[in-house]
C-alpha cells in the first residue's frame, strides 16, 4: 500500500459509518403507544421496590402503574403530566432520574467536570511533554540495563 | 461449646494480629532479622484461628445450635443442607467471619510467598498493614458485629435464612468468590502503603503485588458475573442488573482495579503515574470498605440489605481512617513520587491507557455518585430522591461505548510513539470488519445508535484481537514451531498479552449482549385457563397444567408451561411459586429456556387459582447467555495472564518483507518482543 493513498479506505468507512448513523438517528414516524409505557414506566420506580422500575418490576404496585400508565397513555396524557401525576401521589422518590436543578446538579454535572477536567489536564500534559527536552539514556545507564538483563538470565 | 470456642478463636486471631503488629514493628525498630521473621509466622495464627471460628459456626449451623442467635436467626430444622452451609454468609455477622477467613488465606499467602525476604523492611511494613486490617476486623466480630453471640432463650426452631438466599445453588458460589476479590485488595494495597512508608516508591512493590491483584481482580469479576446470574436465576424480573447500591458496591473496587492493571503497565514500561497507580489502589481498597458499609449497615435499603446492625459507625470510622492516613502518606511523599518520564505522544499505547484510566475513573464518579446521592440529598437537603437505571444508563452508555473503541484501538497502538501509517495499516481491516456488521445489523432491522454502535466496535475489537493472535501465530511458526504447538508456545511467550486479550474478548461478549438487551427485549404478561395457549414474538405457551410438592422447607407450586415454535416442541418448562414457612408473600422462581441467541424467561406472577388459571409473565432475553460466557472468557483469560513466562525465547526472524521496523509483531510485554525495540522503553534512571 503506498504512502499517499492509505486514507482513501478511511474516507469510505468514515462516510459509511456517518450514512449509518444518521439513517439510525432520522425520525422514523411517532413512538408507538406501547414505547411511551415503556419508556414512562422505565422512569417510576416501583413503590415497593428500592432500585427496580415499575416497567421491570413483577410486584403487584408495578404492575398496577403500568396499567395506570397504559391508560393514561391511551386517553393522550403527556409524559410530562403522568410524571408530575405519580409525583404529586408518591413524592419526588418516585422518579428514578434526579432533576437537573440544585443539588441535582452535581449528580448530572460531576462526573462531567470530571471527564471534561481529565480531558484538558490530558491534553496539557501532552504538550508539557512535547516541549520537555527528551530525556536519553546514558551509556552508563545502557551498561547498566544490560547488566541487568544478564543477571536476569542467570537466574 | 461452640460459641465458647468460636469466640475463643476471635481472641485468638486478634490477638494474633496484635502480637504480629508489635513484633514487627519492634524488629523494624531494632533493625533484628529475627523478629521480623517471627512477625510473619502470626499470619499462620491468624489463618488458623479464623478458620477454628469458620468450622466453630458452620458447626453450629449444621447441628442447628439455636442458642446462638446467628444461627437461630440464618437457620431452620428445615433447612436444607446445602443452605445450611451457605448460611455462614447469609448475613453480616457471618459474612464477617468469612472475610477473615479470606483474610488470613492472603495473609498465610504473603507470608509464605516472602519468607525469604522476611528482613526487607517492605515485606515487614506490607504484614504489618494487612494485620492491622485484620486487627480492625477481628475487633469487629470480638464487638459490634459478634456471630457467636448467645440468645437468653434457646428457641426451638430458628427462623430460617431470607428465602431468596435460600433458593438457588448460585448462593455457594457467588458471595465467596465476590469476597476473595474484595479481599484481595488488601494485598496490594498493604503493599502500596509499605511503599508509602519506606519511601521504596520504585516498582517493586508493583511487581510484589502484580499477581495477587490479578488475582483478586479475576475473583471480583467472575463474582459479580455470578451476583448477576443469581439475580436472573432468583429475582425473577427478567434482568440481571438493576444498579442496585449492593451491585454498584461490587462494581466499584473492579472500575479503580481494572484502571489500574492497565495503568501499572504505563509505570512498570515506563516508571510513570506513581502517585496515580498508588492512587488507584488505595482507592480500590477504600471502596471495598465503602462498599461493605453501605451494604452492610442499613443505610440503603435494598433487596440484599438482609441485615441491620451498629457496625456501620465501626466501618465508617475506619473508612475514614484509611482514607485521611493515606491521603497524608501520599502528600508527605509526593516530591519523591514525582517520575522523571513523559509521554511522547497523544497516539501511542501508554497515552491510550491514560485515555482508559480517564474513562473509568469518571465511570467509578458516575456510579459513587449514582449510589450516594440519595444518601446525601436526603442528609443536606431532607429530601427523599432516586437515582436509578435511567440516570445509570444514560451516564454509563457513551463512557462504556467510548472504552470499546479505545479497547478495539488501543492493543494496535505501539509504545512510545506511531506515524499514521502504521496505524491506518494495522487498523484497516479490523476496523471495516467492524463497520460491515454495523451495515449487517442496520440491514437487519436494528435502529437504537447506541446498540449499532457497539455492534460495530465489537466487531472492530474482535477484528483486532484476532489480527494480532495470528500475527502472534505467525511469528511462531516463521520460528520453526510446528502449528500443534504454535498456541501454547505463543500464549507462554506472552501470557499476560494474550491472557489480557482473552479478558477483552470476554467483555465483548459481554457489551453485545448488553447492546441486544436495549434492542430487542420482548416482554408480555398472560393470562391463560389450562390447556389455553399464547403466541408471543412467534413462540407459542401453552398452560399444561399445574404441580404442587411440599418439602419441610418449602411448598412449591409449578406451572407447566409448553413452549413451540411452529410445529417444533421446545419443551415444557415450570416457573413456580414457593412458600415458606414464616414468610408473608411468596417466593417465584422463574425457568429458563437458555439458547444462543435468545433465553425464554417465564415467572409465575400469580399462582393457578382453583379453576386452573394462571397468569405467566413471558420474556423474551436477546444473548444472556453471552454475559456468562464473557465472565467465563475473563476468568479463562485471567488464569492465562498468570501463568509464569516461558524462559524460552523464540526470536523468528522479520516476518515477510513489506514490514518496516515499526510494525512488528504486537509487541508483548517483556524483553522478548520478537524485534527487540524494547531495548528503548527500559524505564531509564527511575528505579529507586
Amino acid at each position: 500500500m503506498s504512502r499517499g493513498r492509505g486514507w482513501i479506505p478511511w474516507v469510505g468507512l468514515v462516510a459509511v459509518v456517518v450514512a449509518v448513523v444518521v439513517w439510525a438517528v432520522w425520525p422514523s414516524g411517532d413512538q408507538t403507544d406501547a414505547e411511551r409505557v415503556r419508556n414512562i414506566t422505565h422512569q417510576l420506580r416501583c413503590p415497593d421496590c428500592e432500585s427496580l422500575s415499575a416497567g421491570d418490576s413483577q410486584t403487584a404496585s408495578a404492575r398496577a402503574i403500568r396499567r395506570d400508565v397504559t391508560q393514561r397513555v391511551a386517553e393522550g396524557q403527556s409524559a410530562a403530566t403522568i410524571k408530575r401525576a405519580y409525583v404529586d401521589r408518591y413524592g419526588e422518590s418516585i422518579l428514578l432520574e434526579p432533576e437537573r436543578d440544585g443539588i441535582g446538579l452535581v449528580v448530572w454535572g460531576l462526573p462531567l467536570l470530571v471527564l471534561v477536567g481529565g480531558g484538558v489536564g490530558l491534553f496539557f500534559a501532552f504538550r508539557r511533554w512535547r516541549n520537555a527536552a527528551p530525556v536519553h539514556a546514558t551509556e552508563a545507564d545502557e551498561e547498566l540495563v544490560r547488566e541487568m538483563r544478564r543477571g536476569d538470565g542467570a537466574s | 461449646m461452640r460459641a465458647s470456642l468460636g469466640v475463643l478463636a476471635l481472641a485468638l486471631g486478634a490477638v494474633s494480629a496484635l502480637l504480629g503488629i508489635v513484633v514487627l514493628l519492634l524488629g523494624l525498630r531494632r533493625k533484628d532479622d529475627r523478629l521480623l521473621r517471627v512477625g510473619l509466622r502470626y499470619a499462620f495464627f491468624v489463618l488458623g484461628a479464623s478458620a477454628v471460628a469458620v468450622v466453630a459456626m458452620e458447626w453450629a449451623l449444621i447441628t442447628h445450635d439455636f442458642s446462638i442467635r446467628y444461627v437461630a436467626e440464618n437457620n431452620a430444622r428445615s433447612t436444607p443442607l446445602l443452605f445450611t452451609i451457605t448460611g455462614l454468609w447469609a448475613a453480616l455477622e457471618g459474612s464477617i467471619l468469612l472475610w477473615g477467613l479470606i483474610l488470613g488465606v492472603y495473609l498465610a499467602w504473603m507470608a509464605i510467598h516472602f519468607r525469604h525476604r522476611a528482613a526487607d523492611p517492605m515485606v515487614a511494613w506490607a504484614m504489618v498493614v494487612a494485620f492491622v486490617v485484620t486487627l480492625f476486623f477481628f475487633v469487629l466480630m470480638l464487638g459490634p458485629a459478634n456471630p457467636f453471640e448467645r440468645l437468653p432463650v434457646t428457641p426451638t426452631d430458628g427462623q430460617g435464612p431470607n428465602p431468596l438466599l435460600q433458593n438457588h445453588p448460585l448462593m455457594a458460589f457467588h458471595p465467596p468468590l465476590l469476597y476473595l476479590g474484595y479481599v484481595g485488595m488488601t494485598v496490594p494495597f498493604s503493599f502500596a502503603i509499605a511503599a508509602l512508608i519506606t519511601g521504596r516508591l520504585g516498582e517493586g512493590w508493583l511487581t510484589e503485588t502484580r499477581r495477587a491483584t490479578l488475582v483478586a481482580w479475576g475473583f471480583l469479576s467472575v463474582g459479580i458475573i455470578l451476583g448477576a446470574w443469581w439475580s436472573y436465576e432468583v429475582l425473577g424480573w427478567g434482568g440481571y442488573w438493576a444498579w442496585d447500591p449492593v451491585e454498584n458496591a461490587s462494581l466499584l473496587p473492579w472500575l479503580t482495579a481494572t484502571a489500574f492493571i492497565h495503568s501499572v503497565i504505563v509505570q512498570e514500561r515506563r516508571g510513570m503515574l506513581r502517585v496515580w497507580n498508588l492512587s488507584l489502589v488505595v482507592a480500590t481498597f477504600c471502596l471495598t470498605i465503602l462498599g461493605t458499609f453501605l451494604t452492610r449497615s442499613g443505610v440503603l435499603n435494598s433487596v440484599h440489605s438482609f441485615s441491620e446492625s451498629p457496625i456501620g459507625g465501626w466501618l465508617l470510622g475506619f473508612l475514614a481512617f484509611v482514607t485521611i492516613g493515606s491521603v497524608i502518606l501520599i502528600a508527605w511523599r509526593g516530591d519523591t513520587l514525582r517520575a522523571p518520564g513523559r509521554i511522547d505522544s497523544p497516539v501511542s499505547r501508554e497515552a491510550a491507557f491514560l485515555v482508559n484510566n480517564l474513562l473509568f475513573a469518571a465511570l467509578a464518579v458516575v456510579v459513587l455518585l449514582g449510589t450516594v446521592y440519595p444518601l446525601l440529598a436526603e442528609a443536606l437537603q431532607d429530601r427523599q430522591l432516586s437515582v436509578g437505571e435511567p440516570y445509570f444508563d444514560r451516564m454509563t452508555t457513551p463512557i462504556g461505548v467510548a472504552l470499546l473503541f479505545l479497547m478495539a484501538v488501543a492493543p494496535a497502538l505501539p509504545w512510545r510513539a506511531t506515524s499514521g501509517d502504521v496505524l491506518r495499516r494495522r487498523l484497516v481491516v479490523p476496523a471495516w470488519f467492524g463497520v460491515g456488521v454495523m451495515v449487517v445489523a442496520a440491514l437487519f432491522g436494528v435502529r437504537e445508535i447506541w446498540t449499532l454502535v457497539t455492534f460495530g466496535l465489537a466487531a472492530f475489537a474482535v477484528g483486532g484481537i484476532v489480527r494480532q493472535v495470528a500475527l502472534g501465530f505467525r511469528a511462531q511458526h516463521v520460528a520453526g514451531v510446528s502449528w500443534w504447538e504454535v498456541p501454547w508456545r505463543t500464549v507462554r511467550g506472552s501470557p499476560r498479552l494474550y491472557g489480557g486479550l482473552v479478558v477483552h474478548l470476554g467483555i465483548v461478549a459481554i457489551a453485545v449482549a448488553l447492546a441486544s438487551a436495549s434492542a430487542f427485549t420482548t416482554k408480555d404478561e398472560v393470562r391463560l385457563r389450562k390447556g389455553e395457549s399464547t403466541t408471543v414474538a412467534g413462540y407459542t405457551f401453552t398452560y399444561t397444567g399445574r404441580e404442587v410438592s411440599s418439602t419441610d422447607q418449602k411448598r412449591t407450586v409449578k406451572a407447566q408451561v409448553r413452549i413451540e415454535r411452529g410445529d417444533r416442541d421446545l419443551g415444557t418448562y415450570a416457573p413456580a411459586v414457593s412458600m415458606f414457612p414464616g414468610a408473608t408473600s411468596g417466593i417465584g422462581t422463574p425457568s429458563v429456556k437458555t439458547g444462543p441467541l435468545r433465553d425464554i424467561y417465564l415467572t409465575l406472577i400469580s399462582a393457578p387459582t382453583d379453576r386452573d388459571r394462571v397468569t405467566i409473565g413471558i420474556a423474551i432475553n436477546p444473548m444472556v447467555v453471552w454475559i456468562w460466557i464473557g465472565g467465563g472468557l475473563m476468568a479463562v483469560g485471567t488464569a492465562i495472564a498468570l501463568l509464569p513466562k516461558s524462559r524460552r525465547v523464540v526470536v523468528p526472524p522479520a516476518v515477510g518483507r513489506d514490514r518496516p521496523a515499526g510494525d512488528g509483531p504486537p509487541a508483548g510485554d517483556g524483553p522478548e518482543a520478537p524485534d527487540g525495540k524494547d531495548d528503548r522503553d527500559v524505564p531509564v534512571g527511575v528505579r529507586a
